[in-house]
Parts: structure tokens; C-alpha cells; sequence
């Protein structure tokens, strides 16, 4: 029996810069997988329970603490639930600059996950400082990516971390249009480069795999489904958020802190492969050619593939955000007013790394009677391990347990999961008897 | 761009705001933010987002919090020599200050010369304010942060004694 562990390479002091911390188990006997456990012992969040008792204004700001990354999905996804619950019509202005500022979202969250956690994984590096050193402009790209999305977040949230600009019945502000102008070019400037970028993620070479799995993603009549659409699977579903809990049930684990959410029964997919899965039919016709030119056949059953899919996503959040600030004008107002009601407000929108579905019962006043919160990493739980059990027997059980986790930390690190969502510190420990 | 920036990185938290703090002491004292050369800015948590400010900068001065169970409010410089030795520090996703330090020096983005200086926290509760040592430690570092720009670029500063004293 050969046992290795891998301590966590970050120290972690109690600060709000902790995003929690993963750990794997895996036992093999006799050449068989006899225990495989992805740990997530991130503290529980209490979030839901913080929530409760609290005026609607101020919902949109705190549940914007939750994700120092994708703090936007949150304030959007709370704003949109509470806003259908009041009978809230918001201005045209609103509904398509909500969606600008989601795009920067996804515009840098993407970025980070590709050149900064998951692209060093394939070219042999521990780091993308050691990336770096074999493919700097091609960082140096990322990075000028990853800081454009930061400024599109900047310009209708005041701040990129845990902005502030969203409340319900619009935006608390509108950009002069001077500074829209400004980003404008900025945007247009990077096309070019997104483009590079899916050329460049599409000639990665990354281990053929082929799963089953279910890919849950949200679908609209006519857009690529950001911050608004029905819950859409690829075994056909289309249901409203309010029947979420008709189809998805969320259970406890001993070994997690998180939950795992299941659909029917069975582990599914949620993120940017299952968007592209569900959805490539929505994408931008110059976004679907450079996809034909990458020679990726989609529904892909290769979550290798998320790399691609983050690049394919970054590319469509440009085209979307200029779309929509073509012609940009300052609004009237910035919000629309907002009487509250008693009842139970369901929203869902997709984060980053996935369907993101909130719930809120109000009382008459205005404040949280309970909350709660499915994020993407716990729908993602249960298939990472069936993922890492599936990819590891395709892998090859007998590789050094080097090459074991380095493979398991790959499969994971697709899912960008907010386990720190750098798992590169993954302690895993094996066993083999 | 501005040839000089001086950055203080921080977070609402307790005393995770001594390079906030600084960065006030600094403005209090004089420093012009109003020159050309000079860029003046409070960061929260930058991760990698810290490179660009970098680019095609002459000096930068940055200012963080630490914690290596040395006293409260002790300042201490670091040397790009001592990079590697802290760079699993604190940080948000994995990816902290000097994490996006040594990947700006692997794409050149470093300037000739930069000032890190790291000053001793204690705890850094949200919603609580920085403790005395902190903002002592603060005004400490602004006035030696103040004499240094005197000395190089007499134009960036007003007077660099101006700077308060804050008594414990």
C-alpha cells in the first residue's frame, strides 16, 4: 500500500479571501476502484440563513459576497426572481445592459479559468507562471482579456469585485456614454484576439474522452441563454425555475460540505460544455464558423472540451456586448420603481460555471422570510466523481500516483469549480492494496 | 501611464486595510496625485489583475498586509529575492500578490525598480475597523514612502513632514 498526500499550498487565515478547499480519495484494489470521494470541506456558507429577515434593497449587494468571481450571476440572478415576484417591468435599457454586464462576467471569469487554472495543465506546467515562460503572448492575451471583462463589470457595478451597481427594478446608475465609447473600442480591439484565443484552445491537445451524460443548461427562444431563459436539458426538458425542485433534488454527503444535486435521480452537467451542448444553434454565425474551423462536433461528451467551450463563450460575449451597446443611450432613469409583495420569488441564471437557481419567500414588507441558493459547483459534484471514475478507468489504473492525480486534478479543474477554485492544491490520497 | 504607481492593497476587513491606510496617509500628506508621472490607487484583492498596472511603469510601489506571527504593525521591504519564498500566501483563488509578481517578471512586465512592503496584521474581520498599531504602522511607512519620493522626484510631494503622527 502506497499512500501520498498533498498538503494545501495555501495558507488560509480567516479572511474573506477564502474560497474553501478540496480534497480527493482514491482507493484502487486490486486494479479496481474500490473508493474514489471528491471532499469539499469548504465551511458552510450560511449565506441563505444571513439572508433572512432582510429588506429586497438589500439582497442584490449581499448575496454579491458570496463569489469574489461571479459576484454579478448572484446580485442578476437574486434581482430578476425578486422582480418577477413584484410584478417589476424593467426598462429595455435595463434588460439589455444586465446582459453587457454579465458578458464582462463571463468575459473574465473564462480568462482566469483558461490561461490561469486549467491551460498549464496541458502543456506540462504547475503554474501559468511556468506557462508563461513557453507561451507569454499567449498569456499576456488571457490577461488583457481577463482585465477587459473586469472593466466592463467596473463600468456598471462601480467596482469589479463584488460590484454594486445591480438593484432591483435596474441599476442604481447609467455610464455616460463617453465611457461607453470607450469600451466600445476596446471590445471591438479584442475580436480579433477571442478569435486567436479559440484557435489556439482548439489546437490544445487534450485526452480523448467520451461520457454520457445529461448537460443542464438554461435555453432561450432566441438568444444564447445568459441571464434569462427556461431550465433546458439535453434529454429535452424546458421547465420555469419555479419547477426546479419538481426535477432536481440536492442531498447531503458526509465527505462534502457542499450539496449534491441530482436531476431524475442521476449526476448532470452544468457550465460552458453544456451551455455549447444545448445551445450552439444561439451562437453568433462568425462564433458557430470559427467553431466548424475548430473541427469541435458539438454536443461534445468530452469535458476536456470545457476549454474550448470557455474560449467559444468569451468570443460570443464580445459580439453580445456590442451588440447591445450599438446605438447606447442614457436612459431616463436608471430603475424602474418597485412596490413589494408577499410570495415565493424563483430566478435562475448562468453563471460562469453554471445554472445558478435562487428561491426567496418574502412577506408583505419586503424582507426574506427563508433563501435558497443551488449554485453550479454542487449540481457539478455528483459528475465530477462520476467523471473521475469514468476517466481514470479510461486513463489506466496502473500510472504512478503522480500521473494519478494529476490526471484526476485535470478532470476536475474542467468544472472551474469554486472550491478555491484553484485546485491545484488537491490533496489526494491513494491507496492500493 | 504614469512612470510611478503606488498601489495599497487591501480589503474592507479589520486590518487588511493597512495598505488602504497608507495610501490615505500618503494623500494626506501631500503626495500629488495631481502629477502626471504619479498614479495613486487602493487595490481590493487584485489576483492577476495586479499585472496591468504594471505595464510600463518606472517605479511601483505596492503596499500589502502580512501575517508571519511577527508583532502588529511591524513593516517590513521585500526584495524580488524573497518573492519565492512567501508566494503561497494569502490570497484570493490561489492566486495573490506575488503569484501576479512573478508572472509579470516572466513577461517582462516588472519595472526597474519596485517597492514591496508588507506590514504585520493582525486579525481581519469583516465590518471591523484596522487597529491603532495598524494605523501607525501606516503613517510610519507613508512618511518613509513620502521622504523616498521626496528624494527622487521633489515635484511628487508638497512637504513631506506634513504627514500626521498618530499616538497609540
Amino acid at each position: 500500500m502506497t499512500e501520498q498526500k498533498r498538503t494545501v499550498a495555501i495558507h488560509v487565515p480567516v479572511l474573506a479571501r477564502v474560497e474553501g478547499e478540496g480534497a480527493l480519495d482514491l482507493r484502487i484494489d486490486n486494479g479496481k476502484i474500490a473508493e474514489l470521494r471528491l471532499r469539499i470541506f469548504e465551511p458552510p456558507r450560511f449565506f441563505e440563513k444571513f439572508l433572512e429577515g432582510r429588506h429586497y434593497t438589500e439582497i442584490p449587494d449581499m448575496v454579491a459576497r458570496i463569489c469574489g468571481i461571479c459576484p454579478v450571476a448572484y446580485q442578476v440572478t437574486a434581482a430578476q426572481a425578486l422582480e418577477q415576484l413584484f410584478g417589476v417591468e424593467l426598462d429595455p435599457w435595463a434588460h439589455a445592459m444586465r446582459r453587457v454586464f454579465y458578458c464582462g462576467e463571463w468575459i473574465q471569469s473564462h480568462s482566469l479559468h483558461i490561461h490561469l487554472l486549467a491551460a498549464p495543465d496541458f502543456f506540462g506546467c504547475n503554474s501559468a507562471i511556468e506557462l508563461a515562460r513557453i507561451a507569454p503572448d499567449e498569456v499576456r492575451r488571457g490577461l488583457r482579456i481577463q482585465a477587459l471583462g473586469n472593466e466592463l463589470m467596473d463600468l456598471f457595478g462601480a467596482r469589479s469585485v463584488h460590484p454594486v451597481g445591480v438593484r432591483v427594478g435596474g441599476f442604481h446608475g447609467a455610464p455616460a456614454p463617453v465611457r461607453i465609447d470607450a469600451i466600445r473600442d476596446k471590445l471591438r480591439a479584442a475580436l480579433p484576439e477571442a478569435e486567436a484565443l479559440i484557435r489556439w484552445t482548439a489546437g490544445i491537445a487534450v485526452p480523448q474522452d467520451d461520457q454520457a451524460f445529461v448537460s443542464v443548461a438554461m435555453r432561450h427562444p432566441v438568444d444564447y441563454a445568459i441571464e434569462r431563459g427556461q431550465i433546458g436539458a439535453s434529454d429535452g426538458l424546458r421547465i420555469g425555475a419555479e419547477a426546479f425542485d419538481d426535477h432536481f433534488s440536492e442531498r447531503h454527503e458526509p465527505h462534502s460540505t457542499a450539496l449534491f444535486s441530482t436531476y431524475h435521480q442521476q449526476p448532470y452537467l452544468v457550465g460552458p460544455l453544456a451551455r455549447l451542448n444545448l445551445n450552439h444553434d444561439r451562437l453568433p454565425e462568425r462564433v458557430k464558423a470559427l467553431l466548424a474551423e475548430a473541427g469541435l462536433v458539438l454536443p461534445s461528451r468530452n469535458l476536456f472540451h470545457s476549454l474550448v467551450a470557455r474560449a467559444v463563450e468569451i468570443l460570443l460575449a464580445l459580439h453580445e456586448a456590442l451588440r447591445l451597446l450599438d446605438g447606447y443611450r442614457l436612459p431616463d432613469s436608471s430603475s424602474v420603481p418597485v412596490t413589494p409583495r408577499a410570495g415565493v420569488a424563483y430566478g435562475c441564471t448562468e453563471a460562469p460555471r453554471g445554472l445558478l437557481w435562487h428561491r426567496y419567500e418574502m412577506d408583505d414588507a419586503g424582507c426574506v422570510v427563508n433563501a435558497r441558493i443551488v449554485p453550479p459547483t454542487s449540481q457539478n459534484q455528483g459528475r465530477i466523481e462520476e467523471d473521475l471514475r469514468l476517466s481514470l478507468l479510461a486513463f489506466g489504473l496502473d500510472h504512478p500516483d503522480d500521473a494519478l492525480r494529476l490526471h484526476c486534478e485535470q478532470v476536475i479543474r474542467n468544472y472551474d469549480p469554486c472550491i478555491s477554485c484553484a485546485t491545484h492544491f488537491l490533496r489526494m490520497k491513494v491507496e492500493r492494496a | 501611464m504614469s512612470g510611478l504607481r503606488i498601489l495599497g492593497i487591501g480589503s474592507p476587513s479589520g486590518d487588511d486595510q493597512a495598505g488602504w491606510l497608507t495610501v490615505d496617509a500618503l494623500l494626506a500628506g501631500g503626495v500629488q496625485t495631481t502629477a502626471d508621472e504619479i498614479l495613486i490607487q487602493k487595490l481590493d484583492r487584485p489576483g492577476a489583475t495586479l499585472i496591468p498596472l504594471l505595464d510600463g511603469a518606472a517605479w511601483v510601489i505596492l503596499i500589502d498586509a502580512m501575517q508571519s506571527h511577527s508583532p502588529v504593525g511591524r513593516i517590513r521591504r521585500f526584495g524580488t529575492e524573497d518573492w519565492p519564498a512567501y508566494r503561497h500566501g494569502l490570497s484570493s483563488h490561489g492566486f495573490g500578490v506575488l503569484d501576479a509578481l512573478a508572472l509579470a517578471r516572466e513577461l517582462d512586465s516588472l519595472p526597474c525598480r519596485i517597492d514591496l512592503y508588507g506590514i504585520e496584521i493582525g486579525s481581519a474581520n469583516p465590518g471591523e475597523p484596522a487597529r491603532n498599531e495598524i494605523h501607525a504602522a501606516a503613517q510610519q511607512l507613508a512618511r518613509h514612502i513620502a521622504a523616498d519620493l521626496s528624494a527622487a522626484l521633489p515635484r511628487a510631494i508638497r512637504a513631506p513632514d506634513s504627514i500626521p503622527t498618530v499616538r497609540n
